[in-house]
């Protein structure tokens, strides 16, 4: 690929390895074959389980057998739904009011509610032999009617929880600042038709994994899995499985992506348990399989924007927008609500706009239940800005650029307050604006562009500003539910002296491929005075480590500050137990002491002279010979937790105000494609994107990581869409039909980074890693403005040749209502 | 994820294999390369109760060419084919070859079991077809060769007996003033074509052309000779005009259903595409021309 880096602002590379693009350390490893990864894991006695699931969307069971099943070789037991609520209780519901009333279990019981939902699960001595006895189970089915849109959901009779009484689970609106005076005093309103934003996932290249073993000596549960949350997790296993947080044992090590998808695997967790209970406590595995993984995993959230007016003013300002907006959650709303308030982190966008009115729902349809996709709720309601942003500027003949210039909080704003009480730290949008025109060739390609429409050709222009807030307030989940216990955000590290002076370092995050081995170890080795490879950095999570808090996992674009901060506390904690044990050994005053490495390896050393202490040495006082010490040194251990705690405080939940997020990194992508006149297929000419993600620890990860985000967001808006028929039968469940992105799809990137340090970071760091689902809204961008000249506007997040022809022919068959109206209230100008 | 129980015999020769075959019906299944019918068997959705394998047998995977045809072993790989030299002298058997898949499937999936697939959507039949292959089949006594046209029946159906199996592909090497190509359009590298092209034209002079063969894949149950297209061309002209003409009349004939690789109405847009394309690099091969074309899709068109 191309590239051409772009390094703007201050640099601040304060320490010897933090702000270096060193290789990462765990790739050795992981390109050698020597990954752990779940599936890799085995133990001594390990049963399969294999699952039966329902062919069905919606549908009651009537009747489920697995006499045949049970009785096949090598199968140990069976599990159905019909025991599970003597066996386990429901998983708990974050949302309120209806939310509270659904019932989910880890399978299904009286009615199945998306296809592949989990009937009954067979666990065996193989997984040979486990498929096939599932093949023995029967079922039978009464189908019901399919619950498929948002409008289904609100209007049909048809109900997926009987119980709760409708298909809305939550439902408020969200109103700031001065809406009816904004629209008052309009110079132009622009109506806007339905906007959707598609379904789709983040198919990770390893499929969910569990091992799980209820070992009933111990009365424990001990999981090793991909789970990328496992505070979570264990918070909704302890309870549906009645035992404590404690005897909740989680494990991992190599993590094959997760994106959010993997939060959601604790049904899976469950079954595991419950089925190794039942064979006495052997050790069960579940292994998912692709076409499972597609079925059945978990979804990005769909979202449909209805009935949005946008005021602006004379230069094109955006004052106010209003909007209705039914968030589709699948069948069961597992993490849901969160994700109706987690967009309001965002809110206004990178824009100063103060007045916004929007109506929320979040309903569940007959679909796989949503999981918090990377970009989470957040890229939707971005996207949903970027598309009001251009329709208004095609509107009223203002270009995109100028747009958003326009509109942009501007960098002498920050740190700027939205108007729902949220803190962008820093940022400085029109120099990433800047950097991408850039690097991308815009003012030559806006020549291109109206040379080749003379010949018919279609090429568009595209900007995608974006936000990728990181290091969520747990708070915000108040808002959705005020009797959530939850608020703030914390992370757990440890580091130690060994007894042999070796330094090790227990990180409490979960890396799926983030690189966090690394970046720990640039910062614990500026912290010592030592080299990345001095430290032994334990690879993945494990509570026995005791790294954890009730907000621990990786998730949420946060390691940089949370992870980081709390490893960062940790060694500065060992550091001063190692200076006053120094100085002690060393007869000498603390200040005339220096960390670094010497002929021994790492070591303390008076300054200017030859005395020196090394590791071992420390160690040894502590660990081994410390009849050596004073009683004074008893409170030293060399074993060294630090909780880092976010800075946050509960917000306001009557008025929906308070700072949801610590961190706004921002990614801005320009795009130029051009839609083909014979196969309206969309080809990329130039792309280009500009992160700012504050202070980069490592920028080699960061650029990473900027790759990954932009290949995600570019599968999503040409190729990745989760499509289910009207029967609620899904048309995407294998690779060949939901065709993921690969570098064979990929365009040349340029890459450019503008550094914005955070001002709540001890770092000047942001989370980073999601990236915000920059590529769909440059990609909607530039192809709006592709197409625009020709009637057509773009309100799809996911376009492929196919869709754009669909267009094309509802354009010329001119059929259906205009997706745009401008009113000009006080007439023209 | 894993097939239901089978047996397994791995052949000796192309004999055996038939014979085997011939007496356990229709329990039994050949293995070539297995790109299709390994996934089948995973998803469960084809349960043979034997396979015997062919990838052992001796001599079944050369590429000949002797007089101007050249034989292609039922067991060559896609990859071999793109990587032979045969390529540069048949430009659209590399177009198809190099683009098939990944190179995973390439390595391992076979051209004989790619025909006696059958599937409507295998990009070797239209291309075999545009070149006049005919099929050389074995039984346990006997061998016998059928024109491609009369071997595909219709879909993932072949004049295949009960146990007979592909000996080997032959074509004609196209004359010097012929040119070919075969253009594919699909979602990914990995799949199927939503819509695809083969053309091979033989050119009286630069510019007339004195025979063409049109076939399309992907929009009927086995590939379609557009032979209206065809006759657009003969004998004629080939200006821009007559081959955007060729390629309506093209788009006539295809029959296309929905499906997740397109909509019926989109496929015939996308038959008009590559049949327009794929005349106008054969034109320009006809010519001497060098011309680079494979299959097409998102970050490769």
């Amino acid at each position: 690929m191309s590239k051409k880096e772009t390094f703007v602002g201050e640099s601040k590379t304060a320490g010897k390895w933090v702000g270096r693009p060193l290789p990462r350390l765990e790739d050795a490893r992981l390109v050698q074959g020597q990954g752990v990864f779940a599936d890799d894991y085995k133990l001594e006695g390990m049963l399969y389980l294999q699952l039966e699931r329902s062919p069905y969307a919606h549908a009651r069971i009537t009747r489920v057998d697995v006499s045949k099943a049970a009785a096949a070789p090598g199968v140990v037991c069976t599990l159905t739904g019909a025991e599970l609520p003597s066996i386990s209780h429901p998983f708990p519901e974050i949302g309120p009011g209806a939310g509270q009333k659904v019932e989910d279990y880890a399978l299904a019981i009286n009615k199945v509610r998306y296809q592949g939902e989990p009937v009954a699960a067979v666990v065996a001595e193989s997984r040979h032999a486990a498929e096939d006895a599932a093949e023995l189970v029967e079922v039978d089915y009464d189908p019901l009617p399919v619950v498929m849109t948002p409008e289904d959901a609100l209007q049909s009779d048809s109900l997926l929880h009987d119980e709760a009484g409708t298909n809305r689970m939550w439902h408020d609106v969200f109103e700031f600042g001065e809406v009816d005076k904004a629209f008052q005093e309009a110079l132009h309103i622009v109506h806007i038709g339905r906007l959707h934003f598609h379904r789709f996932s983040s198919t990770p290249l390893e499929n969910n994994v569990v091992v799980g073993q209820w070992n009933i000596k111990e009365k424990r549960i001990q999981y090793f899995s991909n789970q990328q949350f496992p505070a979570f997790a264990a918070q909704f296993l302890s309870p549906a499985l009645g035992v404590r947080i404690d005897q909740i044992g989680m494990r991992s090590i190599d993590i094959g992506g997760g994106f959010g998808i993997k939060i959601t695997s604790y049904p899976y967790m469950a079954l595991c348990a419950l089925a190794s209970r039942k064979t006495g406590g052997r050790p069960v595995k579940w292994t998912e399989t692709r076409t499972e993984h597609m079925l059945a995993s978990a979804h990005g959230n769909e979202r449909t924007f209805y009935d949005t007016r946008v005021a602006l003013d004379a230069n094109g300002v955006i004052t106010a927008i209003e909007s209705r907006h039914i968030d589709d959650c699948g069948a069961y709303p597992r993490y849901e609500p969160l994700g109706c308030i987690i967009w309001a982190q965002v809110l206004p966008g990178v824009n100063r706009l103060k007045n916004i009115r929007i109506d929320f729902s979040q309903v569940v349809t007959n679909k796989c239940p949503v999981g918090p996709n990377r970009g989470y709720s957040r890229m939707q309601h971005l996207w949903f800005l970027e598309r009001v942003l251009d329709i208004c500027g095609h509107a009223l003949g203002i270009p995109g650029d100028v747009m958003r210039l326009r509109n942009y909080i501007l960098p002498e704003q920050f740190p700027y307050t939205t108007p729902n009480g949220c803190v962008y730290d820093s940022g400085n949008y029109p120099k990433m604006l800047e950097v991408a025109k850039e690097l991308v060739g815009w003012d030559e390609w806006k020549k291109k562009q109206k040379e080749a429409a003379a010949e018919g050709r279609m090429i568009g222009l595209g900007i995608g500003t974006t936000l990728d807030s990181g290091t969520n307030n747990f708070g915000q989940a108040r808002i959705v539910n005020a009797y959530a216990p939850y608020s703030g955000q914390s992370k757990a590290a440890n580091i130690k002296l060994d007894i042999y002076g070796e330094l090790v370092l227990s990180m409490g995050s979960v890396p799926q491929g983030q690189g966090h081995e690394t970046t720990a170890a640039q910062v614990v080795a500026d912290v010592l005075g030592i080299n990345p490879e001095h430290l032994n950095v334990r690879p993945g999570f494990d509570t026995e480590q005791n790294v954890y808090t009730g907000h621990t996992g990786t998730y949420a674009s946060q390691f940089a500050v949370t992870g980081l901060s709390a490893i960062h506390g940790a060694a500065l904690k060992l550091r001063a137990e190692m200076s006053r044990l120094a100085a002690f050994a060393l007869k000498a005053q603390e200040e005339e002491l220096e960390f670094g490495v010497g002929a021994q390896g790492p070591q303390v050393s008076v300054k200017n002279t030859d005395k020196a202490i090394n590791y071992w040495r420390l160690a040894n006082l502590v660990n081994l010979n410390n009849a050596e010490l004073p009683q004074s040194f008893e409170d030293i251990t060399l074993n060294c937790r630090y909780v880092y705690k976010a800075p946050f405080e509960v917000p306001d939940v009557k008025r929906k105000y308070g700072n949801l997020t610590l961190t706004y990194a921002a990614q801005l992508h320009a795009a130029v494609l051009e839609v083909n006149s014979e196969t309206f297929q969309p080809k990329i000419l130039a792309y280009a994107c500009v992160d700012d993600c504050g202070r980069a620890i490592n920028p080699l990860i960061v650029e990473g990581q900027v790759h990954g985000g932009t290949a995600h967001g570019i599968g999503g808006a040409l190729m990745e869409d989760c499509r289910y028929d009207s029967e609620g039968n899904m048309l995407t469940s294998t690779f060949s039909d939901y065709t993921p992105i690969t570098p064979m799809n990929m365009p040349d990137l340029r890459y450019g980074h503008v550094e914005s340090p955070s001002p709540f970071s001890y770092n000047g760091a942001k989370g980073m890693g999601e990236g915000g689902g920059a590529p769909l809204h440059a990609l909607s961008a530039a192809l709006q403005d592709a197409l625009y000249p020709r009637g057509i506007v773009v309100t799809d997040s996911h376009n492929t040749g196919d869709s754009i022809f669909q267009l094309f022919e509802r354009a010329r068959q001119g059929t259906e209502a205009p997706v745009v109206r401008v009113e000009r209230p006080r007439g023209p100008r | 994820m894993y097939p239901a129980a089978f047996r397994y015999y791995r052949a000796a020769t192309l004999e055996e294999a038939a014979s085997i075959l011939s007496q356990a019906g229709d329990e039994a299944r050949p293995l070539a390369g297995g790109q299709s019918l390994i996934p089948l068997m995973k998803l469960r959705l084809v349960r043979p109760a034997l396979l015997v394998d062919l990838n052992s047998i001796p001599g079944l995977s050369s590429i000949k060419s002797e007089q101007g045809v050249v034989r292609i072993g039922a067991l060559a790989r896609h990859a071999q084919l793109a990587d032979s030299e045969l390529s540069q002298l048949i430009p659209i058997l590399h177009d198809c070859a190099a683009g098939i898949a990944d190179a995973q499937v390439r390595s391992r999936g076979t051209i004989g079991g790619s025909l006696a697939e059958a599937d409507p959507s295998g990009d070797w039949a239209p291309v075999m077809l545009a070149l006049s292959a005919e099929v050389r089949t074995q039984n346990s006594k006997q061998q016998r060769t059928i024109a491609l046209g009369d071997f595909l029946k219709d879909a993932y159906t072949t004049a295949l007996a009960n146990g007979e199996l592909v000996r080997e592909v032959a074509v004609k090497v196209p004359a010097k003033n012929s040119g070919g190509a075969y253009i594919a359009f699909k979602r990914c590298a990995s799949v199927y074509a939503s819509a695809s092209a083969a053309v091979q034209l033989t050119m009286a002079d630069r510019s007339t052309c004195e025979q063409a063969h049109i076939y399309l894949g992907c929009v009927g149950l086995v590939p379609l000779h557009a032979t209206a297209a065809e006759a657009e061309l003969r004998g004629r002209e080939l200006t821009k005009e007559r081959i955007s003409a060729a390629a309506e009349a093209a788009m006539e004939a295809a029959a296309p259903h929905s499906d997740m690789r397109g909509s019926a109405e989109y496929k015939k847009v996308l038959v008009k595409h590559v049949v327009k394309k794929g005349l106008e690099v054969s034109l320009r091969r006809s010519r001497g021309e060098q011309v680079e074309v494979s299959h097409e899709y998102v970050g490769r068109i």
